[in-house]
């Protein structure tokens, strides 16, 4: 037990702002999920006709997409964390490698989110269209903004593992990056059977 | 050594199936919303375990987002399953 405590870590991954705007992040998210399900209570037949217009597909591909791409960014930290002074560069070309396979399944999602919203608002679908449509257009694009934000970040860091910028001491920006990536993963795994599924 | 990782993978792959499955084929019911919130969270602590890497850090701030989670789905399941 006591072994165990200390072996804990004094701080999570990254830098402790980026904790602070996961934190935030995780509240806002939570705030807009409850709203969401409460809000159904009170029209249940419409939520659940509305739902049919979703493409569950679509939304199963961009969990496994989000989910694949956390595994390739965990992937990349490990060899940042495997890293020493002798060995960096070659650990910076393997993290850049799992970095890029990331990348793709970043820039997929938001290439299927954005064919799903264009078929959303060929139906002159819109926020003012019903309390379900709200919801899902201001969840689910919130969302669509923290992953292009999140593959931008993913882009700087994977610029800098390209010129071999970071270092057994200094890796912390990286691991930020990271964490950020996995906080939208999270967002998503909540986000899917909700809107998607449960009906 | 790093293969527990490959296994949370695998497994976040497989409770997605499970949830599209269930919805594809039309088998979501009110009882099974309740099997299908658990898989989420059983997802979400996966991802704020091995993937955030909040297992390896002291609990206090591992804490938020367990009880986050928890909350989260707990207060959906009650807008689910409260009489209306």
């Amino acid at each position: 037990m006591l072994k165990n405590i200390a072996l804990k870590e004094d701080h999570p991954p990254g830098d402790f702002a980026v904790w602070i705007i996961i934190y935030v992040e995780l509240v806002t998210f939570g705030l807009l999920f409850l709203g969401y399900a409460f809000s159904r209570r009170s029209d249940i037949e419409l939520f659940n006709a509305s739902q049919e217009v979703l493409s569950q597909t679509s939304g199963f591909v961009n969990t496994i997409i989000l989910i694949t791409s956390s595994y390739f960014v965990v992937k990349a930290v490990n060899s940042m964390k495997n890293m020493t002074q002798k060995n960096h560069k070659e650990s910076n070309i393997k993290a850049s490698k799992w970095l890029l396979l990331a990348l793709v399944c970043g820039v997929t999602f938001l290439v299927i989110k954005i064919t799903e919203f264009s078929h959303i608002f060929e139906y002159g679908i819109n926020l003012s269209t019903n309390t379900f449509f709200m919801f899902y257009i201001l969840s689910t694009g919130f969302h669509f903004m923290h992953v292009l934000l999140g593959s931008v970040i993913l882009f700087n860091i994977y610029k800098k593992t390209k010129s071999y910028a970071y270092t057994p001491d200094d890796y912390s920006g990286f691991e930020t990056g990271a964490s950020y990536w996995h906080m939208v993963d999270l967002l998503w795994i909540v986000l899917f059977p909700l809107i998607y599924i449960i009906r | 050594m790093k293969k527990y990782l490959e296994c949370v993978w695998i497994s976040l792959i497989i409770l997605t199936i499970f949830s599209y499955l269930l919805g594809y084929l039309n088998y979501i019911n009110i009882y099974l919303v309740a099997l299908l919130l658990l898989t989420t969270f059983i997802k979400g602590q996966l991802v704020i375990d091995y993937f955030m890497g909040l297992k390896e850090v002291r609990l206090k701030y591992r804490m938020f987002p367990s009880i986050w989670l928890l909350v989260t789905i707990l207060l959906i399941t009650f807008a689910y399953y409260l009489p209306i």
